[in-house]
């Protein structure tokens, strides 16, 4: 840029903002925080989403969510949520009409989850405490979880470090067998770094370890297989194993460019567990700015996955100890282009409305061998958000 | 000063807000008296007065403020320049004036040049006659700095000094919500382009509609380049939010010399909010948005 011109007048020392406020700072003048941010004092906001994915399942999420700053130390938020979940959903994977293919059955779920999340934070200084709680309430599933996480601002808030443990402990039931009542408790172990590069490019990854233990199984799906030599076909119930640890590693750039208006968002995420799935998901977006009140943001998101080790359409002889067909444990791609667009008017009121479209395929897994009996879903979504600033 | 000028207190009572804004206001008297280039008796003028001749001893206050000076010379690679006033003799801001060129220029800018000046610890001597020593680029938020400060010493939580729309804010309102400080439109007179929140802190601008003269369509304003005697160009208007007033304008001013594109990644550097107009209309609002 033209900053480098005219390099006879002397190189510009690295940091402005310190040479002047060093300079300042001999005057008889007390120099106060400038952080904008400071100003806010809280946001509430309303979302509604829907999610139609072609005649199987319709989620309707109302949300409630606030956020309360106070005296620049304390930091509250709260959020709650109720899903409505309608339509059917498959149950059975059966290879009677010759390859394996997802049967639905006819029954419907009509299910309500409600959600709720409190998060309390605390700052010292450079160093931040926050504890959340969160409670999901279903028919068929309760979960409670609990996390504590600290942060580090280093280097004059060039660099943030975050280390994070969770626990959730849930109890997973089913409205087609009432005896089901089994755990599932899971601890999560974060850590992350948050460093910014220049003014305009920021950069953030998070490695999360979750552990987990006990019941996994899907109470509502199972297998149903035919065999060529047996007159009786075999029905299996999903089972998988009592444990499941995964490794996810998730990294942000930003990058802002003030000539453009814009800023570049890319994600990439990459997860593995002990079931034998690894999976890439990588998103780019790009945010632009369009005058002062508007922006748009159109965004793609690529998905792959390799399927569990104990993934299988068709149950194999002899019979395994774990099977699942499930086929979100199979392996596929998925495309997810999305719209969002953002109108800031100025009595503090933010309007978000955003606009998707989600395809999941067996041959869009990355390098092909995609899982055959997988079934392409094809799905739209829609959210639109309200928020206040006061 | 034309401009408006006021001091907002919040105070338990009327006489205790009455008693805190005039200390605030006798502060900006007292620093207005004492680097108005009007009068005679002031410490700019007496400097002015011996340009050429012997080394004038000046006070502390005076010496750092120069030192301040300084730092936003180096800064700025020579832009910023507190000697460049003697170009006010060749433009002439009002309807029908005209552009001044090479020939007035050149005599001028022969006699601006910060790194010149001599100065010691209490010493400062302007070495050629006709030099100037002008403080109306950081005496006014100099001013807004002191002001809030001696609120500040006094006891004030919550107030504002605004001295022409350079302003400090001394914590937010009793109930917590921020100041709206409306951003002038630099095109449209009386309107307010953008309401930014500030509960703490100093908000300064440099545009370039308040003394400016036009012709043939385009635009000159009273932001000199000390280098070429031209106007600045590349940006309408650049607020900057920042731990004092002083600060907040020197980076808004030196954003404004160094011209569009170094303009933005000056201000990127220097990773305070601000909000600005470019030349064209457009506007980049790093102030609700952050890097």
């Amino acid at each position: 840029m033209a900053a480098t011109e005219d390099a006879e007048e002397g190189r510009r020392p690295r940091a402005p903002l310190a040479a002047l406020t060093q300079a300042a700072l001999a005057l008889p003048i007390v120099l106060a925080s400038a952080r904008a941010g400071a100003a806010q004092v809280g946001e509430v906001g309303f979302a509604a989403l829907g999610y139609k994915e072609r005649g199987l399942i319709k989620v309707t999420e109302p949300v409630l969510w606030g956020r309360l700053q106070v005296d620049d130390v304390w930091e509250f938020e709260a959020s709650g949520a109720l899903d409505i979940v309608t339509g059917a959903s498959p149950e059975l994977v059966t290879n009677l009409p010759g390859t394996p293919v997802q049967s639905v059955t006819g029954a419907s779920i009509n299910d309500r989850r409600r959600t709720a999340q409190l998060r309390a934070k605390r700052r010292f200084g450079d160093f931040s405490l926050s504890v959340s709680r969160a409670v999901s309430n279903e028919e068929d599933y309760h979960s409670h979880a609990f996390a504590i996480q600290g942060e580090a601002d280093l280097d004059q808030h060039r660099t943030t470090l975050a280390i994070g443990l969770g626990k959730s402990n849930d109890r997973v039931g089913s409205s087609i067998d009432p005896a089901l009542d089994e755990r599932r408790d899971t601890r999560e172990y974060l850590a992350g770094v948050t460093q910014v590069l220049s003014p305009l490019a920021v950069v953030q990854s998070t490695l999360t370890v979750t552990r987990g233990k006990g019941w996994f199984n899907d109470p509502y799906k199972s297998t149903l297989t035919f065999y060529p030599d047996e007159i009786l076909p075999v029905l299996f119930a999903d089972r998988r194993p009592d444990h499941r640890n995964a490794v996810a590693w998730l990294t942000r750039y930003r990058r802002h460019f003030p000539g453009a208006s814009g800023t570049l968002q890319a994600d990439y995420r990459l997860f593995r567990d002990d079931w034998g799935i690894r999976a890439h998901t990588l998103e780019l977006a790009w945010q632009q700015d369009l005058g002062e009140r508007w922006s748009i943001r159109p965004a793609l998101r690529y998905y792959t996955q390799g399927a569990a080790d104990f993934y299988s359409p068709v149950v194999p002889r002899p019979r395994p100890e774990v099977l699942s067909s499930d086929q979100r444990l199979g392996a596929f791609g998925g495309l997810s282009p999305s719209l969002r667009l953002v109108l800031r008017l100025e009595n503090g009121l933010t309007v978000e409305g955003t606009a998707g479209y989600v395809h999941d395929a067996a041959s869009l897994r990355l390098g092909g061998g995609g899982s055959e009996a997988f079934t392409t879903l094809r799905a739209v979504y829609g959210i639109l958000s309200l928020s206040r600033a006061f | 000063m034309a401009a408006l000028n006021e001091v907002q207190v919040h105070a338990p009572d009327v006489s205790a807000a009455r008693s805190l804004a005039a200390l605030a206001i006798a502060e900006v008297r007292r620093i207005e008296a004492k680097y108005s280039r009007y009068r005679a008796d002031s410490v700019v003028s007496r400097i002015n007065a011996a340009a050429g001749g012997a080394p004038v001893t000046v006070d502390e206050e005076t010496a750092k403020l120069l030192d301040y000076v300084d730092a936003c010379f180096r800064q700025s690679r020579g832009r910023f320049d507190p000697t460049s006033g003697v170009l006010r003799r060749a433009w002439r801001f009002e309807p029908g004036a005209s552009i001044p060129g090479l020939r007035e220029l050149r005599p001028l800018l022969a006699a601006i040049g910060w790194h010149r000046v001599e100065r010691t610890p209490d010493t400062v001597r302007l070495p050629l006659a006709g030099m100037e020593l002008d403080f109306g680029g950081f005496g006014k938020e100099y001013a807004v700095d002191r002001a809030a400060t001696v609120l500040r010493e006094a006891g004030a939580a919550s107030a504002i000094v605004n001295l022409a729309g350079d302003l400090a804010v001394l914590g937010p309102h009793p109930d917590g919500s921020p100041w709206r400080i409306g951003v002038q439109h630099p095109r449209k007179r009386q309107v307010a382009l953008a309401a930014l929140p500030v509960s703490c802190g100093a908000l300064a601008t440099s545009g370039d509609y308040e003394r400016y003269l036009e012709a043939d369509g385009v635009r000159h304003c009273h932001v000199l380049d000390p280098r070429t005697g031209r106007p600045a160009r590349g940006f309408q208007s650049v607020t900057v939010h920042a731990p004092s007033c002083l600060v907040a304008g020197s980076a808004s001013t030196i954003a404004m010399l160094l011209g569009r594109d170094a303009g933005l990644s000056w201000l990127e550097s220097l990773e305070l909010p601000y909000f600005a107009v470019l030349e064209d209309g457009i506007i980049v609002d790093r102030f609700r948005s952050g890097p």
